[in-house]
Protein backbone atom coordinates (compact mmCIF):
# COMPACT_ATOMS: atom_id res chain seq x y z
CA UNK A 1 0.00 0.00 0.00
CA UNK A 2 1.38 3.41 -0.95
CA UNK A 3 1.86 6.13 1.68
CA UNK A 4 -0.92 8.12 0.01
CA UNK A 5 -3.39 5.27 0.44
CA UNK A 6 -2.25 4.63 3.97
CA UNK A 7 -2.86 8.26 4.77
CA UNK A 8 -6.34 8.17 3.25
CA UNK A 9 -7.19 4.93 5.10
CA UNK A 10 -5.98 6.27 8.44
CA UNK A 11 -7.91 9.50 8.01
CA UNK A 12 -11.01 7.52 7.07
CA UNK A 13 -10.65 5.37 10.19
CA UNK A 14 -10.97 8.47 12.34
CA UNK A 15 -14.15 9.66 10.65
CA UNK A 16 -17.20 9.72 12.94
CA UNK A 17 -20.42 8.00 11.80
CA UNK A 18 -22.68 10.00 9.50
CA UNK A 19 -25.45 9.83 12.12
CA UNK A 20 -24.92 9.70 15.86
CA UNK A 21 -28.06 10.03 17.96
CA UNK A 22 -26.12 10.02 21.23
CA UNK A 23 -24.08 13.03 20.12
CA UNK A 24 -27.19 14.84 18.89
CA UNK A 25 -28.92 14.15 22.20
CA UNK A 26 -25.92 15.49 24.13
CA UNK A 27 -25.99 18.71 22.10
CA UNK A 28 -29.76 19.03 22.58
CA UNK A 29 -29.32 18.53 26.33
CA UNK A 30 -26.70 21.29 26.51
CA UNK A 31 -28.90 23.62 24.49
CA UNK A 32 -31.87 22.91 26.78
CA UNK A 33 -29.75 23.64 29.85
CA UNK A 34 -28.46 26.88 28.31
CA UNK A 35 -32.01 27.91 27.38
CA UNK A 36 -33.15 27.23 30.96
CA UNK A 37 -30.38 29.43 32.36
CA UNK A 38 -31.19 32.14 29.83
CA UNK A 39 -34.84 32.01 30.92
CA UNK A 40 -33.84 32.33 34.56
CA UNK A 41 -31.54 35.21 33.68
CA UNK A 42 -34.33 36.96 31.77
CA UNK A 43 -36.72 36.56 34.72
CA UNK A 44 -34.35 37.96 37.34
CA UNK A 45 -34.93 41.68 36.49
CA UNK A 46 -38.69 41.15 36.49
CA UNK A 47 -38.57 39.41 39.88
CA UNK A 48 -36.44 42.23 41.30
CA UNK A 49 -38.84 44.85 39.87
CA UNK A 50 -41.90 43.01 41.25
CA UNK A 51 -40.27 42.68 44.67
CA UNK A 52 -39.40 46.37 44.74
CA UNK A 53 -42.92 47.29 43.65
CA UNK A 54 -44.53 45.14 46.35
CA UNK A 55 -42.12 46.49 48.95
CA UNK A 56 -43.04 50.03 47.93
CA UNK A 57 -46.76 49.25 48.03
CA UNK A 58 -46.67 47.25 51.26
CA UNK A 59 -48.09 50.05 53.49
CA UNK A 60 -51.06 50.55 51.13
CA UNK A 61 -51.60 46.80 50.74
CA UNK A 62 -51.48 46.25 54.51
CA UNK A 63 -54.08 49.00 55.08
CA UNK A 64 -56.29 47.58 52.35
CA UNK A 65 -56.02 44.08 53.79
CA UNK A 66 -56.98 45.31 57.27
CA UNK A 67 -60.06 47.14 56.00
CA UNK A 68 -61.15 44.25 53.83
CA UNK A 69 -60.66 41.73 56.61
CA UNK A 70 -63.58 43.21 58.58
CA UNK A 71 -65.93 42.78 55.65
CA UNK A 72 -64.63 39.45 54.45
CA UNK A 73 -64.32 37.65 57.78
CA UNK A 74 -67.95 36.43 58.04
CA UNK A 75 -67.96 35.44 54.37
CA UNK A 76 -64.72 33.53 54.82
CA UNK A 77 -66.10 31.71 57.84
CA UNK A 78 -69.17 30.64 55.90
CA UNK A 79 -67.05 29.50 52.96
CA UNK A 80 -64.67 27.51 55.17
CA UNK A 81 -67.59 25.87 56.99
CA UNK A 82 -69.20 24.98 53.67
CA UNK A 83 -65.92 23.59 52.38
CA UNK A 84 -65.34 21.44 55.45
CA UNK A 85 -68.94 20.19 55.33
CA UNK A 86 -68.62 19.38 51.65
CA UNK A 87 -65.37 17.48 52.11
CA UNK A 88 -66.81 15.57 55.07
CA UNK A 89 -69.94 14.68 53.10
CA UNK A 90 -67.85 13.48 50.19
CA UNK A 91 -65.62 11.37 52.41
CA UNK A 92 -68.60 9.87 54.23
CA UNK A 93 -70.46 9.06 51.02
CA UNK A 94 -67.37 7.27 49.62
CA UNK A 95 -66.75 5.51 52.91
CA UNK A 96 -70.25 4.04 53.13
CA UNK A 97 -70.87 3.43 49.46
CA UNK A 98 -67.80 1.17 49.45
CA UNK A 99 -69.27 -1.14 52.14
CA UNK B 1 -38.81 18.61 8.21
CA UNK B 2 -37.43 17.20 4.98
CA UNK B 3 -33.95 15.85 4.41
CA UNK B 4 -33.57 18.14 1.42
CA UNK B 5 -33.93 21.45 3.18
CA UNK B 6 -30.86 23.56 2.55
CA UNK B 7 -28.71 24.85 5.38
CA UNK B 8 -30.02 28.35 4.68
CA UNK B 9 -33.62 27.20 5.19
CA UNK B 10 -32.73 25.33 8.37
CA UNK B 11 -30.80 28.31 9.72
CA UNK B 12 -33.74 30.63 9.10
CA UNK B 13 -36.07 28.19 10.90
CA UNK B 14 -33.63 27.83 13.78
CA UNK B 15 -33.45 31.62 14.03
CA UNK B 16 -37.24 31.65 14.27
CA UNK B 17 -36.94 29.38 17.32
CA UNK B 18 -37.14 25.89 15.83
CA UNK B 19 -35.06 23.44 17.87
CA UNK B 20 -35.91 20.73 15.35
CA UNK B 21 -34.24 22.75 12.60
CA UNK B 22 -31.09 23.24 14.64
CA UNK B 23 -31.10 19.57 15.54
CA UNK B 24 -31.20 18.79 11.82
CA UNK B 25 -28.17 21.04 11.32
CA UNK B 26 -26.37 19.17 14.10
CA UNK B 27 -27.23 15.86 12.49
CA UNK B 28 -26.00 17.06 9.11
CA UNK B 29 -22.69 18.56 10.22
CA UNK B 30 -21.65 16.63 13.31
CA UNK B 31 -19.46 14.23 11.37
CA UNK B 32 -17.51 17.05 9.71
CA UNK B 33 -16.97 18.99 12.91
CA UNK B 34 -16.09 15.97 15.02
CA UNK B 35 -13.79 14.51 12.37
CA UNK B 36 -11.99 17.84 12.07
CA UNK B 37 -11.54 18.07 15.85
CA UNK B 38 -10.43 14.46 16.22
CA UNK B 39 -7.64 15.01 13.74
CA UNK B 40 -6.77 18.40 15.14
CA UNK B 41 -6.72 17.51 18.82
CA UNK B 42 -5.60 13.89 18.66
CA UNK B 43 -5.71 12.10 21.98
CA UNK B 44 -8.95 10.48 23.07
CA UNK B 45 -11.98 11.19 20.95
CA UNK B 46 -14.07 12.10 24.00
CA UNK B 47 -12.24 15.40 24.28
CA UNK B 48 -12.78 16.21 20.61
CA UNK B 49 -16.48 15.37 20.98
CA UNK B 50 -16.71 17.61 24.03
CA UNK B 51 -15.22 20.52 22.09
CA UNK B 52 -17.60 19.73 19.22
CA UNK B 53 -20.57 19.98 21.59
CA UNK B 54 -19.25 23.31 22.86
CA UNK B 55 -18.91 24.50 19.28
CA UNK B 56 -22.51 23.56 18.42
CA UNK B 57 -23.73 25.24 21.59
CA UNK B 58 -21.79 28.40 20.77
CA UNK B 59 -23.15 28.22 17.23
CA UNK B 60 -26.70 28.00 18.54
CA UNK B 61 -26.14 30.96 20.86
CA UNK B 62 -24.60 33.16 18.16
CA UNK B 63 -26.62 32.04 15.15
CA UNK B 64 -27.72 35.62 14.50
CA UNK B 65 -24.12 36.58 13.73
CA UNK B 66 -24.03 34.16 10.78
CA UNK B 67 -24.02 36.41 7.72
CA UNK B 68 -24.24 33.74 5.03
CA UNK B 69 -26.52 30.89 6.15
CA UNK B 70 -25.37 28.77 3.21
CA UNK B 71 -21.87 28.80 4.71
CA UNK B 72 -23.02 27.25 7.96
CA UNK B 73 -20.48 24.41 7.88
CA UNK B 74 -17.45 26.68 7.41
CA UNK B 75 -18.77 29.11 10.03
CA UNK B 76 -19.29 26.31 12.53
CA UNK B 77 -15.86 24.80 11.88
CA UNK B 78 -14.43 28.28 12.44
CA UNK B 79 -16.04 28.27 15.89
CA UNK B 80 -14.74 24.74 16.50
CA UNK B 81 -11.27 25.86 15.41
CA UNK B 82 -11.23 28.71 17.94
CA UNK B 83 -12.51 26.43 20.69
CA UNK B 84 -9.84 23.88 19.82
CA UNK B 85 -7.12 26.53 19.92
CA UNK B 86 -8.25 27.47 23.43
CA UNK B 87 -8.20 23.82 24.43
CA UNK B 88 -4.73 23.28 22.94
CA UNK B 89 -3.40 26.30 24.81
CA UNK B 90 -5.05 25.17 28.03
CA UNK B 91 -3.72 21.65 27.88
CA UNK B 92 -0.30 22.59 26.46
CA UNK B 93 -0.67 19.97 23.84
CA UNK B 94 1.30 19.81 20.62
CA UNK B 95 4.20 17.44 20.44
CA UNK B 96 3.43 15.67 23.70
CA UNK B 97 0.02 14.35 22.76
CA UNK B 98 -1.08 11.15 24.40
CA UNK B 99 -0.95 8.30 21.91
CA UNK B 100 -1.88 5.39 24.18
CA UNK B 101 -5.52 5.68 23.03
CA UNK B 102 -4.40 4.63 19.54
CA UNK B 103 -3.90 1.09 20.74
CA UNK B 104 -7.63 0.78 21.36
CA UNK B 105 -8.60 2.02 17.91
CA UNK B 106 -9.12 -0.45 15.12
CA UNK B 107 -6.45 -0.22 12.43
CA UNK B 108 -7.71 -0.28 8.82
CA UNK B 109 -6.73 -3.27 6.67
CA UNK B 110 -3.37 -2.90 4.97
CA UNK B 111 -2.11 -0.42 7.55
CA UNK B 112 0.11 -1.41 10.43
CA UNK B 113 -0.10 -0.17 13.98
CA UNK B 114 3.34 1.36 13.47
CA UNK B 115 1.96 3.41 10.57
CA UNK B 116 -0.86 4.61 12.77
CA UNK B 117 1.54 5.64 15.51
CA UNK B 118 3.84 7.28 12.97
CA UNK B 119 0.92 9.31 11.58
CA UNK B 120 -0.19 10.33 15.06
CA UNK B 121 3.33 11.41 15.89
CA UNK B 122 3.71 13.34 12.65
CA UNK B 123 0.35 15.06 13.16
CA UNK B 124 1.38 16.01 16.68
CA UNK B 125 4.60 17.53 15.36
CA UNK B 126 2.71 19.82 12.98
CA UNK B 127 1.75 23.25 14.24
CA UNK B 128 -1.98 23.65 15.01
CA UNK B 129 -2.51 25.82 11.90
CA UNK B 130 -0.94 23.24 9.60
CA UNK B 131 -2.79 20.42 11.35
CA UNK B 132 -6.11 22.21 10.91
CA UNK B 133 -5.46 22.76 7.19
CA UNK B 134 -4.46 19.12 6.75
CA UNK B 135 -7.52 17.92 8.69
CA UNK B 136 -9.92 19.93 6.56
CA UNK B 137 -8.36 19.73 3.10
CA UNK B 138 -6.64 16.35 3.07
CA UNK B 139 -8.86 14.33 5.39
CA UNK B 140 -12.26 15.88 4.71
CA UNK B 141 -11.72 17.05 1.15
CA UNK B 142 -12.56 20.71 1.73
CA UNK B 143 -11.49 23.22 -0.89
CA UNK B 144 -8.63 25.52 0.06
CA UNK B 145 -10.99 28.48 -0.16
CA UNK B 146 -13.52 26.99 2.23
CA UNK B 147 -10.78 26.03 4.69
CA UNK B 148 -9.33 29.55 4.48
CA UNK B 149 -12.78 30.95 5.26
CA UNK B 150 -13.32 28.62 8.22
CA UNK B 151 -9.88 29.06 9.73
CA UNK B 152 -9.54 32.77 9.02
CA UNK B 153 -6.25 32.25 7.17
CA UNK B 154 -5.12 33.65 3.80
CA UNK B 155 -5.68 31.31 0.87
CA UNK B 156 -1.98 31.12 0.03
CA UNK B 157 -1.16 30.19 3.61
CA UNK B 158 -3.70 27.37 3.55
CA UNK B 159 -2.23 26.02 0.32
CA UNK B 160 1.31 26.06 1.65
CA UNK B 161 0.21 24.54 4.97
CA UNK B 162 -1.54 21.70 3.17
CA UNK B 163 1.44 20.99 0.93
CA UNK B 164 3.91 21.11 3.79
CA UNK B 165 1.72 19.01 6.07
CA UNK B 166 1.05 16.41 3.41
CA UNK B 167 4.75 16.07 2.68
CA UNK B 168 5.59 15.52 6.32
CA UNK B 169 2.80 13.00 6.84
CA UNK B 170 3.76 11.02 3.76
CA UNK B 171 7.37 11.09 4.87
CA UNK B 172 6.33 9.64 8.22
CA UNK B 173 4.47 6.87 6.40
CA UNK B 174 7.53 5.95 4.38
CA UNK B 175 6.98 8.14 1.34
CA UNK B 176 8.95 10.94 -0.22
CA UNK B 177 8.80 14.32 1.51
CA UNK B 178 9.27 16.36 -1.65
CA UNK B 179 5.56 16.95 -2.28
Amino acid sequence: MTPDRKLAALFAAEAPPARDLAFQAAVARRIAARRAWMTVGALVPWVIAATALLWGLSPVVAQLADSMAVALEPVAMVLVTALVAGLAARWLSRRFSAV
Amino acid sequence: MGDFDTDAVLVSRALAGSDAAFSRLVERHQAAVRGFLRRLLGGGWAEADDVAQEAFLAGWASLRSLREPAGFRAWLCGIAWRKAQDRIRALRRGAARDSTWLETVETPPGVSQEDRLALAGAMADLSPDVRACVALCLADGWSHGEAALALGLPLGTVKSHVNRGRARLLNALGGSDDA
